[in-house]
C-alpha cells in the first residue's frame, strides 16, 4: 500500500473538526462557553451548568459522536437514560434522600402555597399556545414554571422531546437566577409590615409521621395520578430512606454517590441534546422567554395567596413564604429568609419557607401528573414475563383460556 | 388559534382544581396522621456528672462561645447582656 505524502495530508485535513466545522457548530461552542464561564465564574448552578456546557460543547464538534442523535457514540447512551425515563426519577430518588419534610408535616397548609404556585405553570402554557405551540409543547414549557430540573426533562422528554434541550437550558438558567428573579417580585407584591410578620415556632413532628407520610404520599397521589409515579414514587423512596432509620447505607448513597453520578450523566445528555439543529431556532427564543414568564408567575401566584393565607390566619404568615411555593429547593426558601430579614434582621423564616418549598416539589410533581394523564401516552399492560413464563408451563387448555382473558383484557383497554 | 386557547385556558382550570384537590386530601390526611400519632418527647437523658476534663476554663470558654452566638442571633453586642448561668439537664 503505497502513501504519498500530499494524498495523506489532504486525507487528515478532511478529516479533522475544522473541515467539518458550520457557522451553527461554532455558534453552538460559544454558547457552551458561556454555560461554562456562567457555571465556574457566576457560579449558576454550577452542579448543573457546568456538565451540561461541557456536553453541548462536546456535541458540536464535528465528527465527534458525541451528540445524543449519533447512535452508538457515548452520550446517546446517557440520553437513553433521559428518552427512556430513569435518569430523572434517580435524582429525585436522591432528592428524596435529601429532603426533611418535617417542616411541611407541622405546618400542612403550606402545601396550599405550592399549589398556588403551580399557576405559572399554566399561564404560560397559555402564552406558550399563544405563541404557537401545540399543546403537549406549551405543557412541556408551562412546567418550567415549577422549578424543578428534573420534572421539566421528565416532561419534556416524555410530550416534547425535540425541545428537551431549550426547555433543560431555559430551567436550570433560571433556578440559578432565582435569587435576581424573586426578591424584586416579593418586595412589589408585599408590604413592610407583611415582612415583618413573624411566625410562631413550628411544633416538632413524631418520626413515626415522618416515617409513615411517604407511603401516604406514594399512595394517594399515584393512585390519583398514575404517570408521575416514577417521579414521585422515587422522591417518596428516597425520603423513606432517609426517615426510617433502617436503612442507612441506602439513604447515604442516594444523597451522595447516586445522585452526584446521575447529575453527571442527566447533564452531559441534556448538554448533548443542544446541538444547532435543535437549539438555534426562533422556539428558542420564545421557551427563554415564556420560562421567564413561568418562573415570575410561580413566584407571584405563591406571594398572592400567601398575603390571602396572611389575611384568613389574622397576620400568622408571613406572605414571604409564599415565594417558596415554587420547587427550586432550597434556594427559594433562601430567598425567602433573606428578603425576610431585610425587613427585620430578627426575623427567621428559613424553616417556615421550607414547608412550601418542598410542598412545590409535590406540586410540581403532581402538576406534571396531569400532564401526563391528559397527553402522555399511557401503555397498555403486557403480560409480565413471569406470567408469560407459567402461560408457557400449563396445559393447553388453560393456557387458550389464559390467552382468551388476555385478549378480552387488551380490547378493553 | 381561539380553538387552542380556549382549550389551553379550561385545561388549565381543570389542572389547577386537580392539583388543589389532590393537595388538600394530603392537607387532611397529613392532619390526622399528626392527630392519630402526636409528638411524644423523649424521655430526659440522665444527668451527666462533670467530667475531670470540664474545668473552669472550659466553661468559660463555652459562656464565650454562647455569648457570642446569642449576640450575633439577636443583633445586639455581647457587652449588652451577661450568661449567669449555665445548668446541664
Amino acid at each position: 500500500m503505497e502513501f504519498s505524502f500530499s494524498a495523506s495530508a489532504t486525507k487528515i485535513l478532511t478529516t479533522t473538526g475544522f473541515s467539518q466545522l458550520a457557522i451553527g457548530d461554532t455558534l453552538m461552542i460559544l454558547v457552551a462557553c458561556l454555560l461554562i464561564y456562567l457555571a465556574i465564574w457566576k457560579k449558576f448552578e454550577p452542579l448543573l451548568l457546568l456538565p451540561i456546557g461541557f456536553g453541548c460543547l462536546l456535541a458540536n464538534i464535528p465528527m465527534s459522536m458525541m451528540a445524543n442523535t449519533d447512535a452508538g457514540g457515548l452520550l446517546n447512551f446517557f440520553y437513553q437514560g433521559v428518552k427512556h425515563e430513569v435518569l430523572p426519577p434517580l435524582i429525585f430518588l436522591g432528592v428524596g434522600a435529601l429532603t426533611d419534610f418535617g417542616p411541611l408535616l407541622a405546618n400542612p397548609t403550606t402545601l396550599l402555597l405550592g399549589a398556588a404556585a403551580q399557576v405559572g405553570v399554566y399561564i404560560t402554557l397559555i402564552g406558550a399556545v399563544l405563541l404557537g405551540f401545540n399543546m403537549h409543547e406549551a405543557s412541556a414549557i408551562g412546567i418550567i414554571g415549577g422549578a424543578d430540573g428534573p420534572t421539566s426533562i421528565f416532561i419534556a422528554s416524555k410530550l416534547a422531546p425535540h425541545l428537551l434541550a431549550p426547555i433543560a437550558v431555559a430551567a436550570y438558567s433560571y433556578m440559578a437566577l432565582v435569587p435576581l428573579i424573586q426578591p424584586p417580585i416579593m418586595r412589589l407584591l408585599t408590604t413592610e409590615d407583611e415582612r415583618k410578620i413573624k411566625m410562631e415556632q413550628l411544633q416538632p413532628i413524631s418520626q413515626t409521621v415522618k416515617i409513615v407520610f411517604p407511603v401516604v404520599v406514594t399512595i394517594v397521589c399515584c393512585l390519583m395520578l398514575p404517570g408521575v409515579t416514577p417521579l414521585l414514587g422515587m422522591l417518596m423512596l428516597g425520603n423513606l430512606f432517609r426517615e426510617s432509620g433502617v436503612t442507612a447505607r441506602l439513604h447515604e448513597t442516594a444523597e451522595t454517590h447516586l445522585i452526584n453520578i446521575v447529575t453527571i450523566l442527566l447533564a452531559l445528555a441534556v448538554g448533548s441534546s443542544m446541538t444547532a439543529d435543535s437549539f438555534l431556532r426562533l422556539e428558542t427564543l420564545k421557551i427563554i422567554v415564556l420560562g421567564l414568564l413561568a418562573f415570575s408567575i410561580a413566584t407571584a401566584g405563591g406571594l398572592v395567596f400567601g398575603k390571602i393565607m396572611c389575611k384568613a390566619t389574622g397576620g400568622k404568615v408571613n406572605p414571604l413564604i409564599g415565594s417558596a411555593g415554587v420547587s427550586a429547593v432550597p434556594m427559594a426558601a433562601r430567598v425567602s429568609q433573606k428578603v425576610g430579614s431585610e425587613a427585620d434582621s430578627s426575623n427567621f423564616l428559613l424553616m417556615h419557607a421550607m414547608g412550601p418549598n418542598v410542598a412545590g416539589v409535590i406540586g410540581s410533581a403532581v402538576a406534571a401528573g396531569v400532564f401526563i394523564s391528559l397527553f402522555g401516552d399511557v401503555p397498555a399492560p403486557e403480560p409480565h414475563a413471569a406470567i408469560a413464563d407459567i402461560v408457557g408451563t400449563v396445559e393447553p387448555g388453560i393456557r387458550a383460556a389464559i390467552s382468551q382473558v388476555a385478549d378480552i383484557a387488551a380490547k378493553a383497554h | 388559534m381561539e380553538a387552542s386557547f380556549l382549550a389551553a385556558v379550561k385545561i388549565s382550570i381543570l389542572a389547577i382544581v386537580v392539583i388543589f384537590t389532590v393537595l388538600v386530601i394530603l392537607i387532611f390526611t397529613i392532619k390526622l396522621l399528626v392527630k392519630l400519632i402526636p409528638y411524644v418527647a423523649p424521655p430526659p437523658a440522665p444527668p451527666r456528672h462533670q467530667t475531670a476534663s470540664s474545668t473552669s476554663s472550659d466553661q468559660d470558654e463555652h459562656v464565650a462561645a454562647i455569648t457570642a452566638t446569642l449576640a450575633i442571633h439577636l443583633g445586639k453586642s455581647p457587652n449588652e447582656f451577661r450568661i449567669v448561668n449555665i445548668s446541664q439537664s
